[in-house]
């Protein structure tokens, strides 16, 4: 912990558009001098698009002769949810280290004296970060256009998807942020990071799973399926329908599938467009698709969130219950994600007003 | 303490602190300090090593809340008003870093920009201070490459940038060359003819006693005594330096006349004596003991006699 702010008044007070920009320039010119970002983002162009060239190859592969559905949306898929997982590790590593490294080269103090408040300066080096999480994610643009290309992909939809993704790092930018401004030792705040973005993607996963294992319930299902003779096997046709009921224990998803909304991956798989269904007309269930990450994630969420039934029919539906009926649930994971992102950034504001207070132990301002 | 009217200036419109109180958990930084540093005048805040000073000055800089006392930099209050004393405080901090991979010129033009001067004017500040703390032909060198002293004379330009009406100065000569300090003097006094109200902290004294009107003691947190520099309380005893061509033969006849003395050092041994009378006294014994006395000279300024001699008492 590094201070906590003093009895100046609260909310954004001197936030002006101007502040903000010099901040921001500031922040962004110094990251743009530092490092090798040249080699960092040719390297991470030539990544992106090395997997695209192996995707697409992969899906030409599997993809059955007869399948004559666009290629587009399981390229697109699979460019992102690889984009986003390079761009979650990435990004901590960007940001971890905004305010208590500055802090511990003697920079910041200087900075809070002079007529930026604490909104311009912890906003701005948020803004020029989440710039840079941006820069990497504008390289993905010529992948996404060869993805348009090989057709099936709506333009709106691709819009929507790249924002989320894009929104969804600038979250990490923010929560990492935040951390930095909390905690003095910088290499504290990268491995709180890094937590940060684990207990997003795989703890959101590991409550879900706890959650629905825990709130499983009894319940007594009644099963129909049509007459066979049970010597072939065979449906006898005009038997007529067999019920069976039985006492089990089932899963409740439906009630527990908002702990895997906050999730990053969730939240992109069921915003990005996905092949369009195919149905055997002959027996009413669905193909399977060749291959699309993406498209099975997010259909199976939608699917965890139908309440169960009390009675089954097997082979008796014309259809109509594929998978994934239920609407679109990123939006929800998307605001519970921005809600947090805000609330770091006003910790993070916070953090950085002065006159302060209460001092970490062991820290000096200057 | 005397920080309500010095010359006939309303020191409001500097800096006046009285009863600054503030600890960092069980260390009690500052206990009690009063001061006042009035507009057009440098005044110099002498103290040993972590007898507060940096913590104060972190408090008139708006950077740390006190745990009691009033303070009032440009007539403003550094708790509530934080933005006023900003626009009017230039605060250099005994050490700071510098950004990477920025020219100096572009170091100072951004605080330029951060203290919100017009566009137009900022690059044209920049080259003036530039020029003023001698760093123009460093223009355009990265920042990180700067020695201490001039990194230090970059923190005075960028103290100096949105031209404050008081300036508080944490350590500005330390690093600094014998040059550079002269020209340091020349620049504070400059800002008091401006009117400015200056402060600075020093553990050169000989340094402060060119420079500064006016001394605030500090120990321990607390202020000790506030003085003019031109009334500064006559020490009964300060230390003199006595040089003859033979050392060997003076240190002899001052231990058979009995008078203490340090081990001699090339330019003579150091004895306390306590008026002119005294000196003149110790010149002829010596001399009538045969020994050849190159010079007899006061050791250290005024300042460091007084100062020595208050915390001699405190011990
Ligand atoms: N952030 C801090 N946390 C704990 N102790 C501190 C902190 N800052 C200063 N101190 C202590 O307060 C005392 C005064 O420090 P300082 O104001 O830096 O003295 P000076 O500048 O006069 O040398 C010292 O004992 C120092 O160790
Ligand atoms: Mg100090």
């Amino acid at each position: 912990m590094s201070g906590t702010a003093a009895a100046s008044p609260a909310g954004i007070s001197g936030l002006t558009l101007d502040g903000l920009r010099t901040v921001a320039r500031q922040e962004f010119r110094l990251r743009i001098r530092a490092g090798h970002w040249r080699w960092l983002l040719g390297l991470w162009f030539g990544v992106v698009v090395g997997f695209a060239v192996l995707l697409r190859l992969g899906l030409a592969a599997v993809t059955p002769a007869e399948d004559d559905r666009p290629l587009g949306p399981p390229l697109f898929g699979g460019v992102m949810l690889f984009v986003l997982g390079l761009g979650l590790l990435i990004v901590p590593a960007l940001t971890a280290q905004s305010v208590n490294g500055d802090r511990e080269r003697g920079t910041l103090a200087t900075l809070q004296v002079t007529r930026l408040s604490a909104a311009e300066i912890g906003l701005g080096k948020l803004a020029a970060a989440w710039g840079t999480a941006l820069a990497f994610l504008a390289l993905t643009l010529p992948v996404v256009l060869w993805a348009l290309i090989e057709g099936g992909l709506p333009l709106g939809n691709v819009v929507v998807t790249l924002s989320v993704v894009g929104l969804l790092l600038g979250v990490v930018c923010a929560l990492s942020q935040a951390l930095s401004a909390v905690f003095a030792r910088s290499i504290t705040s990268a491995l709180l990071s890094y937590l940060t973005v684990f207990a997003l993607t795989v703890g959101t996963l590991i409550a879900f799973g706890l959650a629905t294992a825990l709130t499983s319930e009894a319940a007594t299902v009644t099963y129909e399926q049509p007459a066979f003779d049970p010597q072939t096997g065979e449906v006898i046709p005009g038997g007529g329908t067999t019920t069976e009921t039985y006492r089990t224990t089932r899963l409740r998803p439906d009630r527990t599938w908002p702990l895997l909304t906050p999730n990053p991956f969730v939240i992109l798989a069921d915003s990005a467009p996905r092949l369009d269904r195919h149905i055997d007309p002959r027996t009413g269930r669905e193909v399977a698709r060749p291959l699309d990450p993406l498209g099975e994630l997010g259909d199976a969420v939608r699917e965890a969130r139908r309440p169960p039934r009390d009675n089954v029919s097997y082979g008796l539906d014309s259809g109509t219950t594929v998978r994934g009926g239920t609407g679109p649930l990123w939006p929800y994971g998307l605001i519970v994600d921005l809600l947090l992102a805000v609330g770091a950034a006003s910790v993070t504001v916070r953090r950085l007003r002065t006159p302060i207070r209460k001092l970490a132990r062991g820290v000096r301002i200057a | 303490m005397s920080y309500v009217r010095i010359n006939g200036m309303d020191p409001g419109q500097g800096i006046t602190a009285a009863g600054v109180r503030r600890s960092f958990g069980p260390v009690e930084a500052v206990r009690d300090i009063d001061l006042s540093a009035p507009p057009g005048q440098v005044t110099a805040l002498v103290g040993p090593n972590g007898s507060g000073k940096t913590t104060l000055f972190l408090v008139l800089a708006t950077l740390l809340v006190p745990d009691a006392g009033v303070v009032r930099v440009a007539g403003h209050d550094p708790l509530t008003e934080p933005d006023q004393v900003r626009a009017n405080l230039g605060w250099s901090p005994d050490v700071f870093g510098v950004y990477d991979n920025l020219t100096v010129r572009e170091y100072i033009e951004f605080f330029a920009t951060a203290y919100r001067l017009p566009v137009g004017d900022r690059r044209s500040r920049a080259d003036e201070l530039l020029d003023l703390v001698h760093l123009d032909t460093f223009r355009e060198s990265p920042v990180h490459v700067l020695s201490r002293g001039q990194k230090q004379r970059l923190g005075l330009a960028r103290a100096l940038v949105h031209r404050p009406r008081v300036l508080v100065l944490d350590e500005p000569a330390s690093g600094l060359d014998p040059r550079s300090r002269v020209d340091l003097r020349e620049l504070l006094r400059a800002q008091a003819a401006d009117g400015v109200a200056v402060l600075v902290s020093s553990h050169v004294l000989a340094d402060l006693e060119e420079v500064a009107d006016r001394v605030v003691f500090i120990e321990g947190g607390r202020t000790v005594a506030e003085h003019s520099l031109s009334a500064l309380p006559q020490t009964s005893t300060r230390p003199w330096r006595v040089h003859a061509t033979d050392d060997t033969a003076l240190v002899l006849s001052l231990d058979a006349m009995g008078m203490a003395h340090s081990a001699p050092t090339p330019t003579g041994v150091e004895v306390s004596l306590g008026s002119d009378e005294e000196v003149a006294d110790l010149i002829v014994a010596l001399v009538r003991a045969g020994v050849r006395v190159v010079s007899v000279a006061p050791s250290g300024g005024d300042l460091e006699a007084a100062y020595l001699e208050l915390t001699k008492e405190r011990r």
